[in-house]
């Protein structure tokens, strides 16, 4: 493989950090190839998104504001991305590993005959190959992949790589629209159920709730204000999520989202492994709770025994008035 | 209607795990095997379809496992699956995604379905993306991460978990559906499923008859293994035990102060 082809997820013209990211490396990965490094904006907004991107280090910004890419599920993102690929020739293909990055590289990949490989957190090259490092079985390996075929997917955790800006040729390329498709699956609403900005894949700081924040109110009043403070997002045990508290996107852990935010915060949760496999790549963690024998004792950086309902509004005011 | 649920089979993830450093996979001697904890709310799924929709509605489970892992699969026909068809061949070992996929996608398309249901994720790979390339090789659409699914005749009507909210969404059978652990609460067998589930067929299919056009195992991957390194394990970190909310944050600052993250 020679090129490089980013997958960009844009909130309604506004760049997902993760996106950014991915431009950045794209741009270093491309050039240890010999090839170049393309972005793929798609839907409302994606013109704002390029004129954005162009001061990252790409070479060319492929740009669509066709309206089926956000009035039909995946699709025809998957169409668009493909007809890129195909222009392209062989090439690696980043998307972020987010829900939207996930459905629409598995289907890509599968289309292209593809591998695949998920959860990436470091990219190298070697020659004409690309090595993507991936932490498995709940963050206990670390396992190198290459690929087989002529093109590759990788899906890259969110918070791995730096997003640098650096001046790119950054040529703007219109795409057309792909030709002979019906769809199928219409998106007939989008309802957001909390203001939250990042999801916790995304964020860079989490402050998440366990069974010991005792019930659903904290995640709306003082978690969340933390998590503002500190410009994160909030996260869950298990337990939290199974007691109704908050949704299962929130959900930390064996049976909700893996991640490695730089920092993490643990409110009233133990700590036992299915929530760790969840969480133990983060940067640094956090662990407040009643009870010093907790599991999470034996792994976080700090374990502060006390009252999380006294100490977490206590520490939003302290960094608010840092 | 047939529905067709796929599962897998994954280590329990309480067990201790390690990977053998010649082979590069996993140790599976001495970790019990359990059914993906994420299928089985794809299994309750089906059963309530079922359920709703009666007459001549199936559920059929199918996966790819060695043939040890028949008995593991049965407790999918306890909960009320009616039949399982699981794809066992030495072939397969090495099977990376790609190669899963395919195997699966050709051994349903040959049972035949109108809806393909599937966890999200599973609690090993974790990567979550079997859904989406499976959709795409049995060339239908792929509605993934639903917490909410309805039927009426063809149509399906969907609520689909987002990051911080979610999209109503409508489409038409035949299609793949993945769904999560919002959907249901799945049931536990009775001792009558348990006992029906002995009667109820699992096919073994080997990987010949399914007639693929390209090889499988690790010949047929799309990605290769070079490499597995032991992650850096986290190492106990300092406790502070605090007299109230004050000193508790001041030594939370202090600490992300330190660590450069205030």
């Amino acid at each position: 493989m020679r090129d490089v082809i980013v997958f960009i997820e844009h909130k309604a013209g506004a760049a997902r950090r993760v996106s950014l990211e991915l431009a950045t490396k794209a741009a270093d990965v491309a050039k240890a190839l010999g090839g170049k490094a393309h972005a793929v904006v798609l839907g409302a907004g994606a013109h704002a998104v390029a004129t954005a991107l162009a001061a990252y280090p790409l070479d060319a910004i492929h740009v669509s504001e066709d309206a089926d890419v956000d009035a039909f599920l995946i699709d025809p993102a998957v169409d668009y991305l493909q007809a890129v690929a195909l222009a392209v020739g062989p090439a690696l293909i980043l998307v972020p590993n987010t829900m939207l990055g996930r459905d629409v590289g598995s289907r890509l990949a599968a289309r292209l005959g593809a591998g695949m490989t998920s959860d990436v957190t470091e990219l190298g090259v070697d020659g004409a190959n690309v090595n993507c490092v991936s932490p498995k079985l709940g963050g206990l390996t670390l396992t190198t992949c290459t690929f087989k075929s002529d093109y590759g997917v990788a899906a890259v955790r969110p918070n791995t790589f730096k997003a640098t800006p650096a001046a790119g040729a950054g040529e703007i390329v219109a795409l057309a629209k792909p030709a002979g498709k019906t769809y199928r699956m219409k998106v007939e609403a989008e309802v957001e159920e909390a203001a939250a900005e990042l999801g916790v894949e995304e964020a860079s700081t989490v402050i998440a709730g366990g069974r010991g924040v005792g019930g659903p109110e904290p995640f709306h009043t003082f978690l969340k204000d933390l998590a503002d403070a500190l410009g994160g997002a909030v996260g869950a045990s298990r337990a939290a999520v199974d007691a109704g508290w908050i949704s299962h996107a929130h959900q930390v852990g064996q049976t909700g989202k893996t991640i490695s935010p730089q920092l993490y915060i643990a409110c009233g949760i133990s700590g036992a492994i299915q929530h760790k496999v969840g969480m133990r790549t983060s940067g640094t963690i956090v662990a407040i709770n009643k009870d010093g024998s907790v599991p999470i004792a034996d792994f976080a950086d700090l374990l502060v025994v006390g009252d999380l309902f006294a100490i977490v509004p206590e520490l939003t005011k302290a960094v608010r008035g840092n | 209607m047939k529905i067709v649920v796929t599962v897998k089979l994954v280590p329990d993830t309480n067990a201790d795990k390690r990977i053998d450093p010649g082979t590069k996979r996993l140790v599976r001697a001495g970790v019990d095997t359990v059914l993906n904890p994420f299928d089985e709310f794809a299994i309750e799924a089906g059963l309530q379809l079922k359920e709703k929709l009666g007459g001549d509605t199936t559920v059929t489970v199918v996966a790819m496992v060695p043939e040890t892992g028949k008995e593991i699969v049965r407790k999918a026909l306890a909960m009320g699956a009616d039949d399982a068809i699981i794809v066992s061949d030495a072939a397969l070992v090495g099977s990376d995604l790609w190669t899963t996929a395919s195997v699966l996608a050709k051994a349903i398309g040959t049972k035949g379905f109108d809806l393909v249901l599937c966890g999200t994720q599973s609690t090993d790979a974790n990567s979550g993306n079997l859904p989406g390339e499976l959709a795409e090789l049995l060339g239908v659409p792929g509605l993934t991460n639903v917490r909410k699914l309805e039927l009426a005749g063809t149509t399906v009507n969907a609520e689909r978990e987002t990051d911080n909210g979610y999209q109503k969404i409508s489409a038409e059978l035949p299609l793949l559906v993945s769904v999560t652990k919002s959907i249901n609460t799945p049931r536990y067998p009775a001792l009558k499923g348990i006992m029906g589930a002995k009667k109820k067929p699992i096919a073994v299919w080997p990987v010949a008859d399914l007639a693929l056009a390209h090889p499988v195992g690790s010949s047929g991957a799309k990605t290769e293994v070079t490499d597995v390194a032991l992650a850096a394990g986290r190492s106990k970190g300092r406790s502070v035990t605090v007299a109230d909310g004050a000193e508790g944050a001041r030594v939370i600052v202090e600490f992300l102060k330190e660590k450069k993250l205030l």
